[in-house]
């Protein structure tokens, strides 16, 4: 770059010696007008050639100033057409030089320009295939959302659709109607968040409300439609302080099917086929008895170990197993207070962690990552489809 | 809760042959699996994770009964050699159904020290010994039988002990040594001088046992559950003894836990009993609960015997009646959560094992349910944008008040949503906008060392509402940095505003995009993913015509003034072509630049025409005179 610069104003210097030796020499108005004009223009051209950043533009700027027609070269030498003989051969000669500095500043820049364009084509003879070639930006979902999106496409063919719910309820959505006592820990001002000008709402602290609303919704027409089944994958909120295993935002899919005569073959039946989709057909389930005040009888649900095949490793403990989801029958309560008939209608519902499940499929360390967006773990951890 | 094995061995001695895996697997297939397993004190304790509505299995013999109804074992016999109750040594008056019954005794202390393997028992528990033999004797007893119990320094009680709803404001030194003010819903132990204990969770500090204690007055009782937790929540004073009490102690043990607790201090330390009585009476057997043959069959997936089912519940203590169809059950009094034949029949199914339930998929009753629109809306806006090279980000919902005002439209006021108990105040309101925290996210990557981020989430955004915060699913997008430049055949650029704007054209925003700068060269624009237009109802659209024959562009560079809006010059350059031509209409390039006319700019206008024929050179002309015609009606020239 500066070996070219230092060649325009060698250019320019060199030409503007003619134009200035010529302004001496004469004194007719029409020769000092050219003189002017060529000055302003050579002026323009300078200023203008370092701006152009492609061939189109630079081949715009030869057009606009050495063009055969119209050109400001071309306007110039027009005005000759009409001075008298000594002037027409000394400006001339000097509109000349000027042109032809011009035209080499043109070919400089072109050739910078096109330094690229023809390495391309010597390249295009004798092509190297491993080079690396222009790869169209990838972006990546999010791991999380991605997971999600998985469990939802596996549940899909057993007729589960999604239903979704605001982040922002009502304590009788997210507690009141999950059999949840009045007096549960839960509902602490120290676990769950709440709205500062709207006591009664609160951030859901489980995506289980979304059962409820559900439920509340499809009551009336429950016979009709046969039952209900549903994901409610989503977002919730709980009073934790951030650290390497904690999170106040994290995600939850909720699972849950009603129907006549369910019970807890149904849950298993369901739930073998939903983790053989995820980890493989030979993933084995296995069932223990909890407690979740929605569900009765409730059950903690683990998978054989989808990391070491249930060989034993860090992962499991060991064991063979990991606790994947909680689960259960529905609850009689939470049936009753959307309105449905315990004793003609039964079903199950599942809540699973997705960070959780994320966290040790990934056998990603800290919990925050999944929060801290950095591109290169979103590029390796979420990825496309 | 740490169990000790050798104490669990003592409670049922069949727990003696099983190694410590087969022991953890059967604690765990009866629900109560185990965290952990440590070596302390020349033993094992077992961390076992015990649920909320299992009071009852919270100690050594609570586990034991489950493992001997599990195994079909017996459990030891509860060594306690009752007292001979008698008149009241104090006059105890229980004045509210919160306390039904207190048993209770006075001795007289003698010389002598906790037992060294009682000693070795509590720190295996990890619970330090006091070597004040009454303590440590109620707090093995705890840990042991699960009732909690308590003594006091019986010379410095004063008068009559009430069990008695303390009086607002009334104050009390508990055994940490914090002074509580209490309230009309605690429940206290009082004497005359006002309370001495909080009823369930702790002593008070003035009639604690010390090493100058001659005689002690025990307390062994049962609190209403909802009390005893709203107090320990109340005063944040969570004890062994609330978490028992809170979840539902047995009052039937009420005075074995006082003969117990008599018996160690007479042993451990010689103490002489002086007097032993109970007031009240455990309340009585809730209602029985029946348990269909239908019922259990539906819940279990196949037909269990009403016999199994009935050997199984009277193994956990209940009493059973086999009737037609089904049963009759009492649940035994330290069961509090067995109240719904769904809990019975849990009950058979645990112990029958939850590995015997068979697996069947659910029968179709009804037709499937599509996606929801708005939910497919979402995922395919986010396929498509992670193909545009941008990265989902999930960000909390809540931000800085700092943060939000910067982004939050203004008639959206922070105040409606704000938490009354955020994290912190950098998370004490939901967001207005996503752009704060793609902002962050953004400058966190470049800070990094990123050469380009491309940022995208899809999350409610809310909007302050009289009935509370309406939510809204909206896109977020963030971009800046370098743009290409990374392979020898594109050039590198600064990321621009128009790069966003195009690719919100490109999702189908069909207004002026409001690109936001979030910073040096970094760019943020938001929308409303319900306003984008839906996807298209149709499976596959309507067929339309396109043209065969070539198309003809033509160039015009047009001299506007700085100021010229683009939008208006193109819509007059459209209006003057034939629109059934005229395939596109668009600027190709802008020069702005010292060689052009003071105040103005080039436009480097692109004309595109396609009909059913072929194109007639003059026709053309003409349209593109016309277009220059509309285009200087509005001030522009062509570019000489
Ligand atoms: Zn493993």
């Amino acid at each position: 770059m500066d070996s070219m610069q230092r060649q325009y104003e060698e250019g320019l210097l060199a030409w503007w010696g003619v134009i200035l030796r010529g302004s001496k020499e004469s004194d007719g108005p029409g020769e000092a007008m050219v003189l002017r004009e060529m000055k302003k223009r050579s002026a323009d051209f300078y200023n203008l050639l370092p701006e152009c950043k492609d061939l189109d533009s630079l081949n715009r700027l030869k057009g606009e100033f050495v063009g055969r027609d119209g050109s400001h070269a071309a306007k110039l030498m027009d005005r000759l057409k009409t001075a008298p003989k000594e002037q027409k051969r000394d400006l001339g000669a000097a509109i000349n030089g000027l042109k032809q500095g011009w035209e080499e500043g043109l070919k400089t820049r072109q050739a910078e320009l096109g330094a690229a364009k023809k390495d391309l084509n010597a390249l295009a003879d004798r092509w190297d295939p491993s080079l690396p070639p222009p790869v169209p930006a990838r972006g990546a979902l999010h791991p999380l959302n991605r997971l999600m999106d998985r469990l939802v496409e596996v549940f899909r063919p057993l007729g589960f659709h999604v239903e979704e719910g605001p982040e922002v309820e009502t304590e009788a959505h997210n507690f009141d109607g999950l059999n949840i006592p009045e007096d549960h820990s839960a509902r602490a001002s120290s676990d769950t968040f709440y709205l500062a000008a709207h006591p009664d709402l609160l951030l859901r602290t489980h995506t289980s409300p979304v059962q409820v609303r559900t439920l509340l919704r499809v009551a009336p027409e429950l016979g009709t439609r046969g039952g209900i089944r549903f994901l409610a994958p989503g977002r919730v909120y709980r009073k934790d302080e951030i650290d390497p295993t904690h999170s106040p935002m994290f995600h939850q899919v909720e699972g849950m099917l009603v129907g006549h005569g369910i019970g807890m073959q149904h849950l298993k039946g369901t739930l073998e086929y939903a983790l053989r989709a995820l980890f493989g057909p030979h993933t084995e389930i296995r069932l223990r008895p909890s407690y979740f005040p929605f569900v009765e009888p409730g059950c903690e649900v683990d998978v054989s170990c989808p990391l070491c095949g249930a060989a034993g490793c860090r992962v499991c403990k060991g064991s063979g197993w990991v606790e994947i989801l909680g689960a259960g029958l529905i609850h009689p309560n939470v049936l009753t207070y959307a309105g449905i008939d315990p004793t003609v209608w039964s079903g199950w519902a599942f809540g699973m962690g997705v960070e959780r499940m994320a966290m040790m499929l990934s056998q990603t360390p800290d919990l925050r990552l999944f929060f801290e967006n950095d591109q290169r773990f979103l590029q390796a951890m979420g990825g496309l489809d | 809760m740490w169990i000790e094995r050798k104490a669990l061995a003592a409670e049922i001695p069949a727990a003696a042959g099983l190694d410590t895996r087969r022991l953890c697997e059967t604690l765990a297939a009866l629900g109560f699996p185990v965290d952990g397993v440590a070596a302390r004190e020349g033993t094992e304790a077992l961390d076992v994770d015990i649920t909320a509505n299992r009071g009852d299995a919270m100690s050594h013999r609570g586990l034991a009964r489950e493992l001997a109804a599990k195994l079909q074992q017996p459990l030891a016999p509860l060594e306690a050699s009752p007292a001979v109750e008698g008149a009241p040594g104090i006059d105890v008056r229980l004045e509210t159904p919160a306390c039904p019954v207190y048993s209770t005794a006075i001795l007289e202390l003698g010389m002598g020290d906790t037992p060294l393997e009682v000693q070795a028992f509590l720190l295996a528990l990890e619970s330090t010994p006091k070597r004040l033999p009454a303590v440590d004797a109620s707090n093995e007893l705890l840990h042991r039988f699960g009732h909690p119990t308590h003594a006091f320094d019986a010379d410095r009680i004063r008068g009559a002990v009430a069990i008695r709803w303390a009086r607002a404001g009334e104050t009390l030194t508990t055994l940490d040594g914090v002074t509580r003010t209490l309230v009309a819903q605690d429940l206290v132990i009082a004497d005359a001088s006002g309370p001495i204990a909080l009823a369930g969770v702790m002593g008070g500090d003035g009639t604690k046992v010390t090493e100058a204690t001659r005689r002690v007055l025990l307390e062994s009782a049962w609190f209403d559950p909802k009390t005893v937790r709203a107090t320990a929540r109340r005063h944040s004073l969570h004890t062994d003894a609330s978490h028992r009490f809170g979840r539902g102690a047995d009052p039937a043990m009420a005075p074995v836990a006082r003969d117990l607790l008599v018996d160690r201090l007479r042993a451990w330390c010689g103490a002489r009993l002086m007097g032993a009585w109970t007031v009240g009476s455990a309340p009585v057997a809730g209602a029985p609960v029946p348990l269909t043959e239908t019922l259990l069959a539906r819940v279990a997936g196949e037909p269990l015997s009403l016999a199994e089912a009935a050997d199984a519940l009277r193994r956990l203590g209940c009493s059973v009646d086999v009737e037609t169809g089904g049963l009759r059950v009492i649940p035994p009094t330290w069961r509090h959560d067995l109240s719904i034949p769904e809990d019975l029949a849990e009950e058979v199914l645990r112990l029958r094992g939850y590995e015997h339930i068979p697996s069947v998929l659910p029968p179709l009753e009804g037709p499937p349910e599509p996606l929801s629109p708005s939910y497919l809306q979402r995922q395919r806006l986010a396929r498509r944008l992670a193909h545009l090279g941008f990265h989902q980000t999930v960000t909390y919902g809540f931000i800085s008040p700092e943060a939000d005002v910067a982004f939050a439209a203004p008639g959206n006021p922070a105040e409606g949503r704000t938490l009354v108990n955020p994290l912190g105040q950098e998370y004490s309101v939901l967001r207005g906008s996503l752009l704060p925290s793609l902002r962050a996210a953004a400058e966190q990557n470049l800070r990094q060392g990123a050469r380009e981020v491309r940022l995208f989430e899809l999350a409610p955004t809310y909007a302050s509402a009289p009935q509370g915060p309406v939510e809204r699913f909206t896109l977020g997008m963030a971009w800046g940095g370098i743009l290409d430049g990374e392979d020898y055949l594109s050039p590198a650029r600064p990321v621009r505003e128009a790069d966003l704007s195009g690719i919100a054209q490109e999702l189908g925003w069909d207004r002026l995009p409001e690109v936001r700068s979030l910073g040096e060269g970094l760019f943020g624009f938001e929308l409303t993913v319900s306003e984008l237009p839906p996807a298209e109802a149709r499976v596959i659209p309507a067929f339309r015509p396109f043209s065969r024959f070539p198309a003809v562009e033509r160039d015009l560079s047009l001299l506007v003034d700085l100021g010229q809006a683009y939008g208006a010059l193109a819509a007059a350059m459209k209006a003057a072509l034939p629109l059934d031509t005229l395939q596109d209409l668009r600027c190709v390039d802008v020069f702005r630049s010292k060689g052009l006319p003071e105040g103005r700019q080039a436009w480097l206008m692109r004309m595109r025409f396609q009909a059913d024929r072929t194109l007639v050179g003059e026709e053309v002309d003409g349209w593109v005179a016309a277009a220059l015609a509309a285009a200087e009606s509005l001030g522009a020239k062509l570019r000489a």
